[in-house]
């Protein structure tokens, strides 16, 4: 009956190709809406993700995402480096700072202030000198575009930098490079690299510095340490640990994996851009649920003649059902492997671009459970529609 | 004295309900014996079709007995009529019904299939039959490379297969020229002389009547008589 079924279902063949190409379809649709969802998230903890070396992360107590931030006290540190199984901890600092460029234009940056003796937190920069050498300038900063595109513009002409008759707005630019100046709080930084770290979401250009030359852009500020990054002592439990410091400090510690998936929940729990999105994942998953359903539908509505031949020929209706939900899972799983494998190479495509694509365990399997939670509702139709036909289908000239 | 294979009486069947109700059977009495091809005739739209679909357990009916080989098709439950039917009737319709999917050996071999039968098995005696039927050459033909007249006698054969006690059929001839209708007709008249099975013909067509060994003369949901021919 197996064989029959299998033969049934693909006697038609463009019928056939036509339900996997509907069927993949829907499979592809999820698995990138998801996999596009994923993406922007990772792009959301982009902090976490760039420091994977920290193994947990100590915050004020109100902090539950790494986009929203208030900051602590610098004492926080020493109280976090006396709990015991740390093995070091080190601040990090990060303040959303307009910066000046040479013609007049601003642009907002998030600054993100390192420790200067280990530079932890410093992403890769594309130069042939260390990190540690080029933040030995005075005043020098690495810029990251974030995620932007074309907010690292400076002058391209001299005579477009620092004007005596004001900003030159429209002046010709270029791409900011090793050695260019910009001011925040009027006070001159120094491009010492360009790093092209995970972009973030929402985008936003980056600058990276040294704790010294943090404060030196802000001096008033009293509270500065936004984060102190702990990395345990080798055997200790990372859980318990964290555990300890919260109790101990009276912070909030998360490990880097909590601290991911506390993010994620904030965004989507407050952020609007968010909700827009998985309303329209949502809404993508549905149509695509839908056509697949009534494809479905049809094909053994089109085949329910065939059924109710076999059961005058005395097919039980265990027959039957194995039949109907052979074909069904059969056209359900080769038409999700096509637009799973479709979706993971359009991915690798797109990957490669600036587009965030992250195609995480969960996005296939959740395009997977997804067309055959709807094979087995169209399968479960079909079998009831049978009940109510046969005779006359039969008996029909 | 033959033995009684189909034994109805008082079969009442209505379609739909309240205003929209038809009476398409008013109780219909008839016996079939073992060996013989009862035709039923009778004007469009008496209820010939309905009639065979009752008691084949394909339809229910409302009120009336009908023992099949001497058991009473309304006191089995959905899956015992089904099974029964598998076992031991045998259709023939007049738009053929095979399975445009399958061989012919396949199509033949179904009720067997469907029985769970072993597989070599079945397929040497749907070949036996499809021989028998004449159409030794197409055992692995697809039914759409086949004329009319050659998918009735796969229809014959697939109605044989499992040597069921009985065979209906409604319209046999309907879709099928002259001669060939008449071939189909001797057909089964041979397989009915040399297996003793019982058949029902359902039809309209005059020209088949002189295979019967009796017919019954159906009328508004009634059989107005039954004679006995040759
Ligand atoms: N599914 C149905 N719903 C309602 N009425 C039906 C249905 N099937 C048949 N009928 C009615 O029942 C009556 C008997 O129909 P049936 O098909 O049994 O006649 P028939 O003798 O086989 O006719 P024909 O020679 O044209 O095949 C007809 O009046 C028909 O309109
Ligand atoms: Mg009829």
């Amino acid at each position: 009956m197996f064989t029959i079924a299998v033969k049934i279902l693909i006697e038609d063949r463009v019928k056939y190709i036509g339900l996997l190409i509907g069927i993949a379809f829907t499979a592809f649709l999820v698995t990138f809406a998801m996999s596009y969802f994923a993406g922007f998230m990772t792009r959301g903890f982009a902090l976490v993700s760039e420091n994977p070396s920290v193994d947990i992360w100590v915050m004020d107590r109100a902090v539950s995402s790494s986009e929203a931030t208030i900051n602590m006290s610098d004492a926080a540190l020493n109280l976090v480096k006396s709990v015991q199984g740390v093995e070091n901890a080190v601040p990090l600092y990060m303040q959303d700072m307009t910066a000046r460029f040479p013609n007049g234009h601003f642009q907002a940056f998030q600054v993100i202030g390192v420790d200067d003796a280990t530079l932890s937190g410093i992403p890769k920069i594309k130069s042939t000198r260390d990190a540690s050498e080029l933040l030995h300038i005075p005043g020098s900063v690495i810029v990251d575009s974030g995620g932007t595109s074309d907010k690292l513009q400076t002058p391209k002409y001299m005579k477009d930098s620092y004007p005596f008759d004001g900003p030159h707005l429209n002046a010709a630019t270029r791409k900011l490079r090793f050695g260019d100046t910009l001011l925040i709080n009027d006070k001159r930084i120094v491009v010492a690299g360009v790093s092209q770290t995970i972009p973030r979401f929402p985008p936003r250009p980056l600058i990276y510095t040294t704790l010294s030359n943090f404060k030196r852009l802000t001096p008033s500020q009293v509270k500065r340490l936004t984060f102190v990054m702990v990395k345990i002592k080798s055997g200790s439990n990372l859980h318990l640990i964290a555990q300890k410091i919260q109790k101990q400090t009276g912070l909030k510690a998360l490990t880097s994996d909590d601290f991911k998936k506390q993010t994620v929940m904030w965004y989507l729990v407050n952020s609007e851009d968010v909700g827009d999105m998985v309303n329209m994942v949502v809404l993508a998953m549905l149509v695509g649920f839908g056509v697949t359903g009534v494809m479905l539908y049809m094909f053994t509505q089109d085949n329910l003649k065939y059924y109710a031949l076999l059961k005058a020929m005395g097919a039980s209706s265990k027959q039957l059902r194995v039949m109907i939900f052979t074909q069904v899972f059969m056209s359900a799983l080769i038409g999700s492997g096509i637009g799973i494998g479709v979706c993971t190479l359009v991915g690798k495509l797109v990957a490669n671009g600036d587009f965030p694509y992250r195609m995480m365990w969960f996005s296939p399997l959740f395009g997977l459970i997804g067309v055959l939670i709807v094979s087995i509702t169209a399968g479960l139709i079909s079998q009831h529609a049978l009940k109510n036909v046969e005779a006359e289908m039969l008996f029909a000239s | 004295m033959s033995k009684t294979v189909l034994h109805c009486k008082d079969i009442v069947k209505t379609y739909g309900e309240a205003e929209a109700a038809v009476l398409a059977l008013q109780g219909v009495t008839l016996d079939v014996y073992r060996g013989e091809m009862m035709m039923l005739v009778g004007p469009s739209g008496c209820g010939k079709t309905t009639f065979v679909s009752c008691i084949s357990g394909l339809l229910d009916f409302d009120s009336g007995v009908c023992d099949i080989l001497g058991k009473d098709i309304t006191s089995m439950d959905t899956e015992e009529v089904v099974a029964f039917r598998g076992r031991h009737i045998g259709f023939v319709f007049q738009s053929f019904n095979l399975l445009p999917a399958l061989t012919c050996v396949e199509n033949v071999a179904l009720p067997l299939t469907i029985a769970n039968a072993d597989k070599a098995q079945s397929y040497t005696k749907a070949k036996v039959l499809l021989d028998a039927v004449g159409l030794g050459e197409k055992y692995d033909s697809k039914p759409k490379h086949l004329s009319g007249g050659e998918q009735q006698r796969v229809a014959v054969a697939r109605a044989l297969v499992h040597e069921p006690d009985l065979i209906i059929c409604d319209e046999p001839t309907s879709s099928l020229d002259h001669q060939t209708g008449q071939a189909v007709m001797q057909l089964l008249q041979k397989m009915k002389n040399e297996t003793h099975i019982t058949i029902i013909v359902v039809t309209h067509d005059n020209r088949i009547y002189k295979y019967g060994d009796r017919m019954a003369h159906m009328e508004d949901g009634k059989i107005r008589k039954v004679e006995q021919l040759g």
